[in-house]
């Protein structure tokens, strides 16, 4: 797990851009939900932590804790106003009737799916047979049956990261431009945030939706928001559900 | 984590893609000095839990590693076995005793990890390469000596201090250049290239300190720390031999950039080592328990190696396992390794393997068989029949059975 940033940061090649990035894609008939629907927000993975001078990112509890409670706070407040119940599984084990076998055995479904996706509508692989045809992947009749067992029509997978620039990084930074004055340019990241949202339809099995979102900024101090307060985890779940767009085919029809 | 052998990724060698690495030595220091069981002194009591923050954010990430890893289905499913792993495990943990868990993974390598929060995870491919208890305890004592020594915690805390430094480095050497004109980037990237070895040498001296605080474990607790030793010897010899057959050089592990010593230094380190702390006592090597606890999982993990088309290290294997006899069991892998490989007068002597096989009791039904139809093809056709009926009379569930019949002709 050490050797992963120092490759990264010995190739010296980090992502340039100093911005706020989201990008969804929706099943082509996929329609956001509205008025009297139930969604269930699978085990959130939340991690936030301290950029070091050195570019590693230092995974830290307490920011992690306060940052998952204020997300998930933030997410229940925003699908009621969609008119939604939203339901939290906080461990495999927490929901009746399911076994946390089969609520792990989902979620490393997901998993799969979710990088097929990130793999084939993110990273540029895309697939020559599925072009122009929006979202197309499903988590089959698994999640068909979790829904019957719970009760649930959406299930929703989130995973947020956010770190902080330590006062080595920091100095760092303002001294990489700083030395611009002098001919000397070398910009260093700053902390950011990278988050994906997914949306499996529980009726059918579909992932209908799926949004990442990234935040950076090579500039010292300035930030895109910070989980760790309400007011920035109420930032992050709007950047990242709160526009949620219909699918091609739904849009064309209107 | 802290791998018992070696995972090392490819990328290490691609990070330093064209720098010519001449007078690394000089940069990195020569061989690590042998660390003394004597002076390892455990850093953490019973029930040890993180208080700095850094530790404790390591800490929360691993529990949900943790999570994952108890769920997995690559696990060995056999309560029994974990629960003798535990033991071993709680018997040479010292103040972590009550603290450790064992986690068996169904994987043909030999391997193990120590997690920082006190979970471990050993491969299957190790345990079939055990020949007794105490080996067994000096590989777990060794896991258990990362987490004694709090090893992920110091590693990270180097890491974190060199990185900087080599960042900072770059950065002064860069606004330098700004200001005055003097280059000093070659410089620059001859201490950063030191940083980065100095950082695996760390990992290396971690793994040795692992090892001299695993032997004064199983020291303490009555085992025969010259087990530990031999575990470095049979890695080697098993390396040597798989190389051999297959007409290549064997790796030595010799390397700046590897994150553990080589076997061979530590073998040598662990032989010194372990003569320091053998008591009149320390004797035990628990052979007779540890085949009981491993009990028919060992034919699953032969069946595994043997498979995996390595016939130099699976012929060392089981010859190396015969040191303590010879069995229908490791008779019978022994014939399908060279059925296997199927090379010219293999099949010769994979038909002595089923031969020999047969003649203990513990042969496996698989051995009648491989006999029965090893003995068709000689043209023994009587003799080999018999072999196939006896193969049924043993094993007549078996998935085969209606292959068999048919060949009986019935």
């Amino acid at each position: 797990m050490l050797r992963g940033p120092l490759v990264l940061l010995l190739s010296g090649s980090a992502f340039l851009s100093a911005c706020v990035q989201t990008r969804q894609v929706a099943d082509v008939e996929f329609e956001p939900p509205r008025g009297d629907y139930s969604l269930i927000v699978m085990r959130p993975d939340v991690s936030v932590g301290l950029l070091t001078a050195g570019g590693l990112v230092e995974p830290r509890a307490d920011w992690t804790e306060k940052a998952r409670a204020n997300l998930l706070k933030a997410l229940a407040e925003q699908q009621a106003g969609r008119g939604g119940r939203t339901r939290i599984l906080e461990t495999r084990s927490g929901i009746a009737g399911v076994s946390a076998d089969q609520v792990a055995e989902l979620e490393r479904l997901h998993a799969a799916v979710g990088a097929s996706i990130a793999l084939h509508k993110y990273l540029g692989a895309t697939l020559p047979t599925k072009r122009r045809q929006g979202l197309d992947w499903t988590l089959g009749e698994d999640a068909v049956a979790f829904g019957r067992a719970t009760g649930m029509d959406y299930a929703l997978f989130l995973h947020a990261e956010d770190s902080f620039a330590s006062t080595g990084r920091v100095a760092l930074q303002v001294l990489g431009i700083a030395g611009c004055i002098i001919g000397f340019c070398a910009p260093q990241q700053g902390g950011g945030q990278s988050a994906y949202a997914s949306l499996v339809d529980l009726r059918t099995g579909e992932v209908v939706w799926f949004n990442v979102l990234q935040t950076s900024s090579l500039a010292p101090g300035i930030q895109f928001g910070d989980i760790r307060t309400p007011e920035g985890a109420a930032q992050m779940v709007e950047r990242l559900l709160g526009r949620m767009k219909a699918g091609r085919a739904v849009r064309a029809r209107q | 984590m802290s791998a018992w052998h070696q995972a090392l990724p490819l990328t290490r060698r691609a990070m330093l893609g064209g720098l010519g690495c001449a007078g690394c030595a000089a940069l990195a220091g020569t061989a690590e000095a042998r660390i003394r069981p004597a002076d390892m002194k455990p850093l953490v009591g019973p029930g040890h839990r993180p208080t700095a923050k850094d530790e404790q954010g390591l800490w929360q990430q691993y529990e949900r590693v943790e999570e994952e890893i108890a769920g997995s289905n690559l696990l060995v499913r056999d309560a029994a076995l974990a629960a003798y792993l535990g033991n071993v495990a709680e018997r040479t943990g010292g103040p972590a005793a009550g603290d450790l868990r064992v986690y068996l993974a169904h994987i043909p390598e030999f391997n193990a990890f120590m997690a920082p929060t006190g979970f471990m995870v050993v491969f299957s491919g190790l345990l079939l390469r055990m020949r007794d208890e105490a080996q067994l305890a000096g590989v777990i004592a060794h896991e258990a000596g990362h987490f004694l020594r709090r090893h992920q915690i110091r590693q990270w805390r180097d890491l974190k201090r060199k990185t900087a430094a080599m960042n900072f480095l770059g950065m002064a050497a860069g606004l330098g250049y700004g200001a005055t004109g003097i280059y000093a980037g070659d410089l620059v990237r001859l201490a950063q290239l030191g940083g980065i070895l100095s950082i695996f040498s760390y990992s290396r001296e971690l793994e040795a300190e692992a090892d001299a605080m695993g032997l004064k474990q199983i020291a303490a607790t009555g085992y025969d720390p010259g087990a530990m030793p031999e575990t470095w010897q049979q890695l080697i010899e098993e390396i040597e031999a798989s190389a051999e057959m297959r007409r290549k050089r064997p790796k030595r592990g010799y390397s700046l950039l590897a994150t553990h010593p080589a076997p061979a230094q530590r073998m040598a380190d662990l032989r010194l080592s372990a003569k320091e702390v053998t008591t009149p006592r320390g004797v035990e090597r628990g052979r007779d328990r540890y085949l009981k606890a491993l009990g028919a999982h060992r034919k699953t993990f032969l069946d595994d190696q043997i498979k995996l088309n390595d016939p130099g290290a699976s012929l060392y294997l089981l010859r190396n396992l015969a040191k303590d006899g010879w069995n229908g069991l490791l008779r019978f892998y022994e014939g399908e390794v060279w059925r296997l490989r199927g090379q010219r007068g293999d099949s010769a002597l994979a038909g002595q393997s089923y031969a020999a096989a047969i003649g203990f009791a513990d042969a496996p039904p698989e051995a009648w068989r491989a006999h029965g139809y090893q003995l068709l093809k000689d043209g023994r056709r009587d003799e080999g029949l018999a072999a196939l009926r006896r193969y049924l009379a043993l094993a007549p569930q078996a998935p085969d059975a209606a292959m068999v019949r048919h060949t009986l002709g019935e």
